[in-house]
C-alpha cells in the first residue's frame, strides 16, 4: 500500500512526512489500545480508498478536505492510515484478533462512503448526460427537417410542400388548442384551413357586431383597428368557400359578445396572413415587405384572394395558437370592465392597457427600422438579417422525471411504475395544459409543451435562424419556457434559446414592425418579464456584469418612461392624450416594474457578493416597494450576519423592529422573533436562537422556516435525535409543503449523521417525494447518489 | 462525525411575471408557496432557511474547529461500557477534546451517544481528527474501533508590514492585512498592542463633525484577496524618548491583534509575533529640525530650529559651517562654534535663512565638523519650504 500512499498524498508531501511521523510516533504510543480490524481487511480499505480519494482530490480543491461529512466513513480513516503507514506495522504486529461486530460496521460505512462520493462525482456526469443526449437526438431530428425543408429555404414558390409540414406537425395541437372552437372539426379536415376559416370568420363577425358595414373610419384611433385591414377582410368571407366549421364559429361568435372580442387580436393577424402576407410563416422580412405593396393598400387588395384562398393554409399554425391564447387576456379585461358590454369600450380600455403595458423605447437603429416600416408601408423595407429575432427550440425535450429514474434504482421497477405525473401528453395542447402543469410542478413537461406549441408557431426545433413572425402570444410562449427553464436552473439551454432574441430590441419583436397585422399597436412584444428574465440569465452562468449591463439599460428606459409620463407624454415619448387616471396607472406600474429591476440588480449585487453595493440597491427598493420594508430591513440585517458584521445587522434588526411596531399582526411579529433568532445565531448562542425560533412556532405552528431552523439549532446543540424528530415531525405533518429541498437536505444530512444506514431512511423519503412532487423536484438534495 | 460549520441561509432564484403574461399569477404563487422564500417580499434572493454545511469547507488558523460526533448503534443489541474518546493529533501535540471521559453504561439499539466538541485551532497544516470508541457486548466481549478524519489548517491572513521613521521620535506602522480565504471577513477589530517603550494612536478613523469615521468607509469587510492597511503612530513614552540612545537598533514595536468574522459570526482571532523594526542609525551627530515654516516670502529672511543630538558614545566640539546654494542663502557667520556636547545630550539651534528662488525650496548646506576628529558631517536636504513670491502671499 506503499505505493498508494504516494499517491494519495500528492500535495503538501512535506507538511505530511512531519504528520507521519509525528502520528507515528504518537500511534506506537498508544499502541496497547488499539483494535483494528484484521490486516487484510485494512489493505483493502486501502485500495478502494485510494482510489476515491484521488478522484476526490481532482474534484476539490486541496484546500477542501473531505466531503461534508468530514466522512463519517471507514473510507478515510482507512485513508489515513494508510497514510499514516505505520499503522500497516502497527497492524501487522497486532494478533488479528478479529472483531465480527466491528468489520461489518466498517464495511457498511465503507460502502456508504462510497456511495457518497460516487454521488458528489455523479452530478456534474448526468448533466453532460443529458446533454450528450440532447445533441444527439438534435442531430438526428435536424436531418430529418432538413430534408422536409430544403424546398423551403430561400423561395417561397414551393410553399404548398412547406405548408404541409406545417400541418403534419400542428394537426394534433391545432385540435386541442382550440378547445371552445376547433373541437368539431374532424382530422379529415384540413386543419389550418379550418382555423383559417375561423379567422376569417370572426373578421367577418366583427362587421355582424358593429353592424355597419363599412364603419371603419371611426375605428382608426384604436390601435387594434384599422380601416385599411378592415376593408379586406369584410370580403373574406364572401370570396371564401364556406367550410363545415365555418357555420359553427359565426355561430359562436355572433352568439356572444365575448367571443367576439376574444377572437379580435386574431382576427386582425389572420387578416395578416392570409391577405396581406400569405406567406406568413416563412414570412423572409423582404418577402413580406415586397408582398406588403402588394396587398398593403386595401382596397386594392382584390387580387391577392385568389392567393389567399390558394394557401389558406399559410397561416394556419400561428393564428390558431392566437385564438386559443387570446381569451386569457381578454377574460381578464373583461372581468374588469363586467359592467360594460360596449365593444368600442372594451377595445378601448384594451388598447390604453396595451399601451401602457408595451410601451418600450427602442434604440436608435430600431427605432429608424421601424419609422422606416411605419413610413414606406408601400415600398419595400430592407431589413438586415442580423436584426431579425429567429428564435427556434434548441434542444427537443427535457421532459425526464429524476424521482422516478431513482425510484427505478432504489426501489423497483414497481414502486416506480406507482410514480405517476402528468407529461406534455397528458394535459390539453393548450395554455390551459400549460397552467396546469405548471402549477402541479410539472415543469418540464410544461417545458415541452411550451416547444409544441412553439413548434406549432412555426418556431420549433431547428428553426433557429430561420426567419419566423412574432405575435404577442409565441413571445408569451417563449417566456415561459425560458423561465421555467431557469427554474429548473436548466441556465445553459435557456441561454442557448434565448440567442436568437439578441438584446430583445430588434425591429420585428415591436408590434410597429407590423403594421397590418397590429394595425395602430405600438410598443414591444416582448414581455417586460421576459426583459427581466433575459437580463438575470447571465449572472447564474456566472457572468454577473453582464447582467448588471442589461438590468442597467432596463433601468434608464424605465427612468425615460417614468419622466415621459411625467412631462405630459405618452410612455414611448410621443404626444398622446392620456387621461388623468391612466397616467396614473401607467406611472404605477412602471414605477413597479423599475422597482422590479432594481430588485434585480440588488440580488445580482448580492450574488456578485458586493454587499455594500447591494444593500445599498435593497435600500433603494423600499422607495419604490415601501409595503415590503420591514422584510428589506431584515433581509439586509441578514447581509450584514452573513458577512459576519453582527453590529450593523442588530442596527438594521432594531430598524425592522421600529418598523413593525407600528403594524402589529401576526407577520410581523414573526419577523422580529426571526430576527432575533438570527442575531443570537451570529453570536454562536445556539440556545437562545433555539428559544426564539421555537417561540415563532408557538404563534405560527405551521412555520416551515421555524420549524427547520429551530431543528438546525437542536443540531448544533448536540440534540441530533430531537433535531430529527421535529424535521421528521414537520415532513410528515404537511408533506404538501415541507417537502422542500432546503428541509430535505438537512434532514438527509442529518440521516448521513446520524446512522450508517441512512439508505433507508433517504429512500422513505423518496417515496414521499413521488408522491407529492412534480418533475421538477431537484433530486439532489435527497443525496441519494 | 461531521464538522458543524455555521449554518447558510438558503438562497432561491427568483422568476416572476406580470398578471398580463400567459401564466398569470403562477409563478409569483408558486414563489408565495415555496416555504423557502420572505413571505411578502418573494423576490428578495437571501432566504431564512438555514441550511446545513455542505461540505467540510475551510478552516483557518484562529477559528474554532467544531464537531458533532455522534456515536450510534446500529445493531438490535444492547451495548455496555461506552467510551467516546476524540483526539486531535497536530504536528506538534495531541489534544483530548472530548468533554467527558466517562463511559456511558449502557446504549440501546438505534440510540446515539452525541458529542459536540470545540476546538481553537492554533497551528497550521494538517490536523487528524481521531475518534475512538471502545465498548463491551453483550456477550461481554471488549470491542473497540478507531476512526480517523483529517483536515487542513490554513492560513487565513496575509499580514505585511513597513515602518516609517518620522524626524521627530514618533514610528509610523503600516499594516497590510490581505484576506487570502475565500469567503468575505468582517474585520472587527485590527488593533496593534504595542510593547513597553511605545504608546500607540490609531490613525485609521477620520473625525468628521464628531464622529470618527473609519477610514475605511462603509465596507466592513474584505473580500477575498483584498487587502486593507492599517496605520498606526508609535510614540515612544516619555522616558525612554529622553534616553536618545536607548531606542536603537532592533527593537520590538509589539503586535497586531486581529480578530475577524465570517459566515453567521464564525469567529476568528490571531496575533502576529512581536513586530520588530530597525531603528535608523543616525551617525554619530543627528541633526533633526524642530521647527520650519511651510511657506515663506521670496527673498524674505525666515527662521528655523534644528536639534543636534549627539548620538555617540564621546564628546564632540562642534563647528557649524553654513554652504549657500543656488536658492538657499544662509544668514550669520559661518563657521561658528558650537561648544562641546557630550554623548546623548542635545543642543537647539535657531538659524536664519532667505531664499532667492520660487517654489519648493530644499534646505541644504550644513556642515557640522568635529573638531576632536576632524570629521566632518553633511546636512543636505534636511527639509523643504515653499517659496512664493510676497505679492502673492499678501494677496
Amino acid at each position: 500500500s506503499n505505493a498508494k500512499d504516494a499517491k494519495s498524498a500528492s500535495g503538501e508531501d512535506d507538511n505530511r512526512d512531519i504528520v507521519q511521523q509525528k502520528t507515528q510516533e504518537e500511534i506506537l504510543f498508544h499502541e496497547e489500545t488499539i483494535d483494528l480490524g484484521g490486516d487484510e481487511f485494512e489493505s483493502e480499505g486501502n485500495e478502494t480508498v485510494s482510489e476515491d480519494s484521488n478522484n476526490f482530490v481532482d474534484k476539490l480543491n486541496e484546500q477542501m478536505m473531505e466531503s461534508v461529512i468530514i466522512s463519517d466513513s471507514a473510507n478515510n480513516s482507512e485513508d489515513d492510515t494508510g497514510e499514516l503507514g505505520c499503522l500497516q506495522e502497527i497492524v501487522d504486529q497486532m494478533e488479528a484478533k478479529d472483531n465480527q461486530k466491528t468489520q461489518t460496521e466498517v464495511d457498511k460505512e465503507e460502502f456508504l462512503s462510497n456511495e457518497s462520493e460516487t454521488e458528489h462525482e455523479e452530478t456534474p456526469k448526468d448533466i453532460s448526460e443529458i446533454g450528450t443526449d440532447d445533441q444527439a437526438s438534435l442531430k438526428e431530428d435536424s436531418i430529418q427537417e432538413a430534408v422536409k425543408e430544403e424546398p423551403k429555404v430561400g423561395n417561397n414558390v414551393p410553399v404548398e410542400t412547406k405548408n404541409k409540414n406545417n400541418v403534419d406537425e400542428s394537426t394534433p395541437e391545432d385540435q386541442m388548442l382550440s378547445p371552445s372552437t376547433t373541437k368539431p372539426s374532424s382530422e379529415a379536415e384540413p386543419i389550418p384551413v379550418c382555423t383559417i376559416f375561423s379567422q376569417a370568420n370572426n373578421a367577418s363577425s366583427q362587421p355582424q357586431l358593429f353592424l355597419p358595414d363599412g364603419f371603419e373610419p371611426q375605428m382608426v384611433k384604436s390601435p387594434s383597428f384599422s380601416s385599411i385591414i378592415e376593408t379586406p377582410v369584410k370580403y373574406n368571407p364572401q370570396v371564401v368557400q364556406p367550410s363545415p366549421s365555418l357555420s359553427k364559429f359565426f355561430g359562436d361568435t355572433v352568439n356572444t359578445n365575448t367571443l367576439a372580442s376574444d377572437f379580435f387580436d386574431s382576427f386582425t393577424t389572420s387578416n395578416f396572413i392570409s391577405v396581406s402576407n400569405p406567406n406568413a410563416s416563412s414570412s423572409v422580412p423582404e418577402q413580406m415587405s415586397s408582398s406588403l405593396s402588394n396587398g398593403g393598400d386595401g382596397s386594392s387588395s382584390n387580387p391577392t384572394f385568389p392567393v389567399q384562398n390558394g394557401r389558406p393554409e399559410a397561416g394556419g399554425s400561428p393564428s390558431s395558437l392566437e385564438i386559443s391564447q387570446s381569451p386569457k387576456p381578454f377574460s381578464q379585461i373583461q372581468a374588469v370592465f363586467a359592467g360594460s358590454d360596449d365593444p368600442f369600450a372594451t377595445a378601448l380600455n384594451m388598447s390604453e392597457l396595451d399601451r401602457r403595458n408595451d410601451a418600450w423605447i427602442p434604440s436608435e437603429e430600431t427605432r429608424n427600422v421601424l419609422i422606416s416600416v411605419a413610413t414606406q408601408q408601400y415600398s419595400t423595407v430592407f431589413i438586415d438579417k442580423e436584426n431579425l429575432t429567429m428564435p427556434g427550440l434548441k434542444f427537443d425535450n427535457i421532459q425526464g422525471d429524476a424521482v422516478k429514474d431513482l425510484m427505478l434504482r432504489f426501489l423497483g421497477e414497481q414502486a416506480a411504475v406507482k410514480r405517476q405525473v402528468l407529461n406534455a401528453n397528458s394535459v390539453e395542447q393548450s395554455f390551459v395544459g400549460l397552467k396546469q402543469l405548471i402549477s402541479s410542478k410539472n415543469w418540464r413537461a410544461a417545458v415541452d409543451l411550451c416547444g409544441r406549441l412553439l413548434t406549432a408557431h412555426g418556431q420549433g426545433y431547428k428553426k433557429s435562424g430561420l426567419p419566423a413572425s412574432h405575435t404577442t402570444d409565441s413571445l408569451q410562449l417563449w417566456f415561459v419556457r425560458l423561465a421555467l427553464l431557469v427554474k429548473l436552473d436548466l441556465f445553459q439551454n435557456a441561454e442557448m434559446e434565448f440567442e436568437p432574441f439578441g438584446n430583445l430590441d430588434q425591429p420585428d419583436l415591436y408590434y410597429e414592425y407590423y403594421p397590418n397585422v397590429y394595425p395602430g399597436r405600438k410598443g414591444s412584444m416582448v414581455p417586460f418579464s421576459m426583459r427581466i428574465l433575459h437580463a438575470e440569465l447571465p449572472q447564474y452562468l456566472g457572468n454577473p456584469q453582464e447582467s448588471l449591463d442589461r438590468l442597467h439599460s432596463m433601468k434608464i428606459i424605465c427612468t425615460k418612461i417614468l419622466e415621459n409620463l411625467e412631462q405630459g407624454l405618452a410612455e414611448d415619448g410621443s404626444m398622446t392624450n392620456i387621461t388623468q387616471e391612466n397616467r396614473q396607472a401607467s406611472v404605477q406600474l412602471w414605477r413597479s416594474r423599475l422597482g422590479r429591476v432594481m430588485y434585480s440588480m440588488a440580488n445580482c449585487l448580492l450574488m456578485m457578493k458586493d454587499y455594500v453595493l447591494a444593500v445599498d440597491a435593497y435600500h433603494s427598493v423600499i422607495k419604490y416597494y415601501p409595503q415590503q420594508e420591514p422584510q428589506l430591513l431584515s433581509g439586509i440585517g441578514r447581509i450584514f450576519l452573513q458577512i459576519g458584521d453582527i453590529k450593523t445587522a442588530e442596527k438594521y434588526f432594531q430598524d425592522v423592529e421600529k418598523v413593525t411596531h407600528k403594524l402589529d399582526g401576526l407577520q410581523s411579529q414573526i419577523m422580529v422573533l426571526m430576527n432575533r433568532a438570527f442575531l443570537h445565531l451570529g453570536q454562536n448562542n445556539f440556545a437562545e436562537a433555539h428559544r426564539f425560533f421555537t417561540e415563532i412556532l408557538r404563534i405560527d405552528s405551521s412555520n416551515a422556516v421555524a420549524n427547520n431552523n429551530a431543528a438546525v439549532c437542536l443540531l448544533y446543540l448536540g440534540k441530533l435525535k430531537d433535531s430529527l424528530r421535529q424535521l421528521e415531525g414537520m415532513v410528515q405533518q404537511d408533506p404538501q409543503h415541507y417537502l422542500h429541498e432546503s428541509v430535505l437536505f438537512n434532514l438527509t444530512t442529518m440521516y448521513e449523521l446520524e446512522s450508517s444506514r441512512s439508505m433507508q431512511k433517504k429512500q422513505a423519503l423518496l417515496e414521499a417525494v413521488a408522491v407529492k412532487e412534480g418533475d421538477s423536484f431537484n433530486t439532489q438534495c435527497l443525496k441519494l447518489g | 462525525v461531521m464538522r458543524l460549520t455555521k449554518p447558510t441561509l438558503f438562497t432561491n432564484i427568483p422568476v416572476t411575471c406580470e398578471e398580463r403574461d400567459l401564466p398569470g399569477n403562477l409563478f409569483n404563487q408558486l414563489m408565495k408557496d415555496d416555504p423557502s422564500t420572505v413571505k411578502g417580499a418573494e423576490t428578495l434572493m437571501l432566504g431564512e432557511m438555514l441550511t446545513l454545511p455542505q461540505n467540510f469547507g475551510n478552516i483557518f488558523l484562529g477559528e474554532t474547529f467544531s464537531s458533532y460526533i455522534s456515536v450510534h448503534n446500529d445493531s438490535n443489541q444492547v451495548v455496555k461500557d461506552i467510551l467516546v474518546k476524540a483526539d486531535l493529533q497536530t504536528s506538534s501535540q495531541r489534544l483530548n477534546l472530548s468533554a467527558s471521559s466517562a463511559a456511558v453504561a449502557e446504549l440501546k439499539p438505534d440510540c446515539c451517544i452525541d458529542d459536540v466538541i470545540h476546538h481553537e485551532v492554533k497551528e497550521i497544516g494538517t490536523h487528524i481528527l481521531v475518534c475512538a470508541v471502545s465498548y463491551t457486548t453483550q456477550t461481554g466481549e471488549k470491542m473497540y474501533f478507531r476512526k480517523f478524519f483529517k483536515f487542513q489548517v490554513l492560513k487565513p491572513l496575509d499580514v505585511k508590514t513597513k515602518f516609517y521613521n518620522a524626524e521627530t521620535d514618533e514610528v509610523f506602522l503600516e499594516a497590510q492585512i490581505q484576506n487570502i480565504t475565500t469567503s468575505p471577513m468582517f474585520m472587527e477589530k485590527v488593533s496593534l498592542e504595542p510593547s513597553m517603550m511605545y504608546n500607540v494612536a490609531e490613525l485609521n478613523t477620520v473625525d468628521s463633525a464628531g464622529e470618527s469615521e473609519s477610514t475605511f468607509g462603509a465596507r466592513t469587510y474584505l473580500q477575498p484577496m483584498d487587502t486593507r492597511q492599517y496605520l498606526y503612530c508609535l510614540k515612544p513614552k516619555q522616558e525612554f524618548a529622553e534616553k536618545a540612545g536607548v531606542i536603537k537598533g532592533v527593537t520590538v514595536i509589539g503586535k497586531l491583534d486581529i480578530v475577524w468574522k465570517t459566515n453567521l459570526g464564525e469567529r476568528g482571532r490571531l496575533q502576529t509575533s512581536q513586530l520588530q523594526r530597525m531603528a535608523p542609525g543616525y551617525g554619530d551627530v543627528r541633526l533633526s529640525l524642530e521647527t520650519i515654516p511651510d511657506t515663506v516670502n521670496l527673498e524674505e529672511p525666515f527662521d528655523i530650529t534644528c536639534k543636534i543630538t549627539n548620538c555617540s558614545e564621546r564628546t564632540m566640539d562642534l563647528v557649524l559651517e553654513m554652504c549657500n546654494t543656488n536658492s538657499i542663502h544662509w544668514c550669520g557667520v559661518s563657521g561658528r562654534q558650537l561648544g562641546k556636547l557630550h554623548p546623548s545630550s542635545s543642543l537647539h539651534l535657531a538659524l536664519t535663512l532667505l531664499s532667492s528662488v520660487q517654489g519648493l525650496q530644499s534646505v541644504s548646506g550644513l556642515r557640522l565638523t568635529d573638531t576632536f576628529l576632524k570629521r566632518t558631517y553633511e546636512y543636505d536636504d534636511i527639509a523643504q519650504v515653499c517659496v512664493v513670491s510676497s505679492e502673492i502671499k499678501q494677496s
